[in-house]
């Protein structure tokens, strides 16, 4: 049953293809979207200019690839996708690609345009061997609100296209605090791409979360404190599908952190209290104030930049409090910064749905594609393609998914609630629909799912049930069904 | 302050010259009266989270500001020199709310209908907070905190605003609503990133209101990278107008500073700088344009007692040039008079630019709103209103604010503009401008009743049964009529089921009907709310400008009779002179050296008052930013 949507999609696009045999431009359109239907998932990052979105990046894949500074950096769309050896390809808007040289700033990819204009470039794409990118293709876009209005222009083009489908299946939106113009990216985000793909697909990232409370080393509870709240908040609840506070620069810098990094940190954390803490008052003192001996002015610069001054105190507290090498302090770091939970947030609410969303994206181009090619040509192609979306179990998740989280179907709120979670709207797999413990076995599941079935059958038989309310059951109960189908049979 | 009492005097000794005029002795008195307030307003405005009441707290050195890692103050905070510390919440008393809402001419009397409550200082967090106050929900207008400090001494009041940019945009309002009667204002953005888009745009909005403004770059201890951004800021800053400081500083540093009571520290937190800023060009500059002022009115009305005393002077040593300057006195005063009367060109230009702005002003406004309309028409059409009214109230309150504001802004501009218009016709050098209030907004909306409630479209399960009961009564009964013909019962299969199929038909009809009646009913109701505001508002900013007139008016008329009657007593004067006999010329002839002695010694005084002012430091936004009246 999973199958149908991505089986059903690429038979279509073989239809398509013989459909268009001859034409070369809506063959190049058609390829495309195969493509995107073999590819791994496409996850954009947006946000504000400065919330983070370059750093986050980095952490996601592991490695400080993506360049970031103190000023605005990001001015171009990158793709960054799995490859492997590296190379970057720059797509301008105008003649074909061009490889641009690999070559890197501590580390740093830089993107040396040559004799291209930043104005002139659509996208570029990086392919890059590391494993985080495997299952998952990440773009970094411009910032929103930024002061060169083109900058943002560039982002906006790409996140919200005014005639195609959106290019990312799914977007990572992170935000420092909920500001006016966040809510209105998402707003404009679900308008176009509920619009186009029935659904919400976009995840809220409370970002720079060690900021939050001014470097103090309770920030990150006061971050999931704040990122609670607005995962409640009545304006965002409708166009993400949750908040996630996450401090991108200690997530990146513990996937890259080194021995030495480690042995000046416990450097600073042999230090006398005093001395420590009137030196960490700020960064500037940090850098400036002589000593611990061994730690010159230039390590412990490059230590305040990757690591934060919250991120020394943290990292100071966890190796005083027993730490005792440099992987425990990573995996410590990791943990904290909330890239794990942001990480299972990703995979529980977009990798494991991956196929229904590209084979929607699939679908969606395919629709735009034909809007614009001559009809007589294309009408059954046209058959097939609405027999698919009406059919595909999966799309009405989906939009049911994004009506529940949107306005309501007129269910009473906790079989609202439920009714989410059973299409899948806290994760994909039976367990998480279900609401068991992930270890549940075929039993539970089973168990859980039958009387998940039986309560449903009860709501859409009541006569008072509204008919708006009545085809939401239909489709939970459909999901019920293809839970306990998917078992495999245990008797 | 020994400067104000050196100028009280000064214009204590200028009214006792002035003897009989008292016209003169008028615009003397309101000169001492605005020496008499010596508060300097600073707001300190940015967007949410940038440090704005961490600020106040280093600057005081005293937790008075609310502090929290989410969006904290939502009341304005206004912290003044006072001894002992205490802290007051203004609340509007109920019966007071609608007495003020007539409009007077000057926003003297702005805690009309508020009631003072005096709190605890520690307490103050619960009734200013985000978190002790949640959405203002004991409708606290404002908060002032009395704090002994050296460096508020000075007058200096600073204001804290709730952060602009977050949800509720009304603080945006709030924030600009306020910034009329600041003297100056501090823009705080954190070191975290250069400025954006919204925040420059709240700048430059910020900015047509109060020019005077001064950036502050807060945070500087977590983000080494500071430097950077600081200078990225000063580009954005200088393409918006020249000269705005920026103020890198640090509030942790600066408390830390101050426990630990290290001068190295307290000098590296940055805020040094920032309070020589706020002492010598904000206070400082505060003080320089009130002692401009006051010369300048010293100086005029010596100017114009000095006329008359020379012209008789002048008439009394030399008799027999006095025809001719009688004459040229009568041609001055001629002009004067012209200047006086009713259709002097200036009364035309006046009247007539007041007409094109009330009506440039009224079509502004309407098209605002009407655009407004025309978007919430839009929405009500593609969605069912009923369930999302109180968001849409919210929508439609805040877009009409913001609209009004806008139109206030604009006006107060255009009105400026107008009086100076008006000064040109006046040849004197130079001629004070009125103070004019027309940007501030507060109160303007109060008189607009609040968008009416709106049925949210649910139907019970009763009202559901009793629509389709009465859609399938029909259906049951033909179909079992019709049946009957074949010996059927009324009630039967057939029947029953052509009543469910009309009974689900009839209910969906309804559904429909209801939600077509619902769309036109918000409709209406948005129709009527805009026309109440275009109503209620227009009639504000008419009556403002109304008042602009009448001010403006009187202003330059007084200007007007001043000199007419200078010249006038200066012909009389000299008239009598030509008429005194040879003794009595020599008395009188000492008498006037003697006085016109003493009224240029005060000229002088008034002159060496305004020489004072180092010139390069008035800078025309400074001057500006004062109001005079």
């Amino acid at each position: 049953m999973i199958d149908t949507g991505i089986a059903g999609a690429a038979e279509l696009l073989r239809q398509a293809r013989e459909v268009f045999h001859g034409d070369v431009a809506a063959l190049a359109v058609v390829d495309d979207l195969d493509n995107r239907l073999a590819g791994p998932l496409r996850v954009a990052v947006a946000g504000m200019v400065k919330a983070g979105k370059s750093t986050l990046l980095n952490a996601i894949i592991g490695e400080e690839i993506a360049p970031t500074d103190a000023g605005e950096c990001t001015r171009i769309v990158t793709w960054y996708r799995y490859g492997h050896t590296p190379r970057i390809t720059l797509y301008p808007f105008v003649g074909g690609p061009t490889s641009l040289p690999v070559t890197r700033e501590d580390g740093r990819l830089v993107f040396s345009l040559g004799e291209f204009q930043a104005e002139n470039v659509d996208r570029l794409v990086v392919d890059w061997p590391s494993a985080g990118l495997r299952n998952l293709t990440l773009i970094d876009t411009p910032g929103i609100a930024s002061l060169s209005q083109d900058v943002s222009g560039r982002a906006t083009a790409f996140l919200l296209p005014e005639d195609a489908p959106m290019a990312a299946d799914a977007v990572i939106y992170l935000m420092r605090h909920l500001h006016a113009s966040d809510v209105r990216f998402l707003e404009s985000f679900k308008d176009t791409a509920a619009g186009q793909s029935g659904s919400v697909n976009a995840l809220a990232v409370l970002s720079r979360a060690d900021e939050i409370g001014a470097g103090r080393i309770d920030s990150l509870i006061s971050a999931a404190v704040i990122a609670e709240r607005y995962s409640q908040d009545q304006n965002l609840r409708p166009l993400a599908l949750g908040v996630v506070p996450v401090a991108g620069l200690l997530a990146q810098s513990s996937r890259t952190m080194r021995q030495a990094d480690f042995d000046a940190m416990n450097m600073l954390a042999q230090m006398d209290r005093n001395q420590r803490e009137r030196m960490m008052l700020s960064a500037d003192r940090f850098v400036r104030t002589a000593g611990p001996a061994g730690l010159d002015q230039a390590t412990k610069e490059s230590l305040v930049n990757r690591f934060g001054l919250f991120g020394i105190r943290l990292g100071v507290a966890l190796i005083r409090g027993g730490t005792s090498n440099p992987t425990e302090l990573a995996h410590e770091f990791a943990r904290r910064s909330g890239l794990g939970v942001l990480l299972d947030t990703i995979s529980r609410l977009f990798q494991t749905r991956a196929d229904a969303l590209k084979a929607r994206a699939a679908v969606v181009g395919l629709e735009s594609l034909l809007r614009e090619s001559s009809k007589e040509r294309v009408e059954p192609l046209k058959g097939a393609l609405e027999r698919l979306q009406s059919s595909a179990h999966e799309f009405r998740e989906l939009k049911l998914l994004a009506a529940l989280r949107t306005g309501g179907v007129g269910l009473a709120g906790e079989q609202e609630a439920e009714a989410e979670r059973l299409v899948g709207g806290r994760g994909s797999t039976p367990a998480l629909r279900l609401g068991l413990d992930p270890e549940a076995g075929p039993d539970q599941i089973s168990q859980a799912a039958r009387s998940c079935l039986n309560r449903w059958r009860l709501i859409a038989e009541n006569p008072l049930t509204e008919p708006a309310a009545l085809d939401a059951c239909r489709i939970v109960l459909r999901s019920c069904e293809g839970m306990l189908a998917a078992i495999p049979a245990v008797r | 302050m020994a400067e104000t009492a050196r100028m009280t005097t000064l214009v204590e000794q200028a009214i006792a010259l002035v003897g009989d005029r008292n016209d003169l002795r008028r615009r003397l008195e309101n000169t001492l009266n605005r020496l008499g307030d010596p508060s300097v307003r600073v707001i300190v405005v940015g967007e949410f989270k940038q440090g704005k009441s961490q600020l106040i707290n280093a600057l005081v050195n005293a937790p008075v500001c609310p502090v929290d890692d989410d969006i904290a103050t939502t009341v304005p905070t206004v912290v003044r020199q006072g001894d002992p510390a205490s802290a007051v919440v203004l609340v509007p008393t109920h019966e007071g709310s609608r007495a003020d809402a007539s409009p007077e001419g000057e926003a003297a009397g702005p805690d009309s209908g508020l009631e003072r409550q005096a709190v605890s200082l520690n307490d103050l967090a619960d009734y200013v907070s985000e978190k002790g106050n949640p959405g203002n929900a004991k409708n606290i207008v404002a908060a002032e905190v009395s704090l002994p400090r050296k460096l508020l001494a000075g007058g200096l009041t600073i204001v804290d605003s709730p952060g602009v940019g977050g949800l509720g945009s009304t603080h945006t309002l709030t924030t600009l609503t306020a910034l009329p009667s600041a003297h100056a204002m501090v823009f705080v953005s954190d070191a975290s990133q250069e400025y954006t888009e919204p925040e420059m745009r709240f700048l430059g909005q910020a900015m047509r209101v109060s020019p005077n403004v001064a950036c502050v770059l807060s945070k500087t201890d977590l983000y080494p990278t500071w430097r950077q951004i600081a200078d990225l800021d000063k580009g954005h800053l200088s393409g918006v107008a020249p000269d705005i400081p920026l103020f890198p500083v640090s509030s942790e540093l600066r408390l830390q500073a101050a426990r630990l009571q290290d001068t190295e520290l307290n000098e590296e937190s940055g805020f040094p700088a920032l309070i020589a800023h706020l002492r010598n060009h904000i206070v400082g500059g505060a003080a320089r344009i009130q002692r401009r002022s006051v010369g300048h009115d010293v100086l005029s009305v010596t100017e114009h007692l000095g006329l008359a005393l020379h012209s008789e002077l002048g008439a009394l040593e030399n008799p027999e040039g006095t025809p001719r300057m009688i004459a040229g006195l009568k041609a001055a005063k001629e002009d004067a008079d012209a200047l006086r009367k009713r259709f002097a060109r200036w009364q035309i230009t006046l009247n007539d630019g007041i007409g094109d702005l009330i009506a440039d002003m009224e079509y502004d406004l309407k098209d605002r709103l009407r655009r407004i309309q025309r978007e919430a028409e839009t929405a009500i059409d593609h969605g069912d209103p009923g369930p999302a009214w109180d968001q849409f109230t919210q929508w439609l309150e805040q877009s009409t604010a913001a609209a009004v504001s806008e139109t206030f802004v604009w006006t107060s501009e255009r009105a400026q503009w107008l009086a100076g218009q008006v000064a040109e016709h006046f040849s004197e050098e130079e001629v004070a401008l009125p103070a004019l209030k027309v940007a501030d907004t507060g109160g303007v909306l109060d008189p607009v009743a609040d968008l009416q409630a709106m049925e949210d479209g649910r139907l019970g399960p009763l009202q559901k049964v009793l629509i389709g009961m009465r859609g399938s009564y029909g259906g049951v009964l033909m179909f079992g009529l019709l049946t009957g013909i074949f010996g059927m019962a009324l009630i039967n299969p057939l029947s029953v089921g052509a009543g469910l199929l009309l009974g689900r038909k009839a209910y969906r009809e309804e559904q429909e009907a209801r939600l077509k009646r619902r769309q036109a009913e918000a409709k209406v109701l948005v129709r009527k709310q805009v026309d109440d505001v275009v109503f209620q508002v227009g009639k504000q900013l008419k009556d403002r400008l109304r008042l602009v007139q009448r001010a403006t008016r009187d202003h330059f008329t007084e200007i007007a009779e001043e000199h007419h009657r200078s010249l006038t007593e200066s012909v009389a004067a000299a008239q009598k002179a030509a008429a005194t006999y040879a003794v009595e010329r020599d008395l009188r002839i000492k008498e006037i050296r003697n006085q016109l002695k003493a009224v240029e010694a005060l000229g002088k005084a008034a002159q060496q008052l305004q020489e004072d002012v180092p010139t390069q430091l008035i800078s025309p936004t400074t001057a500006s930013a004062v109001p005079t009246g």
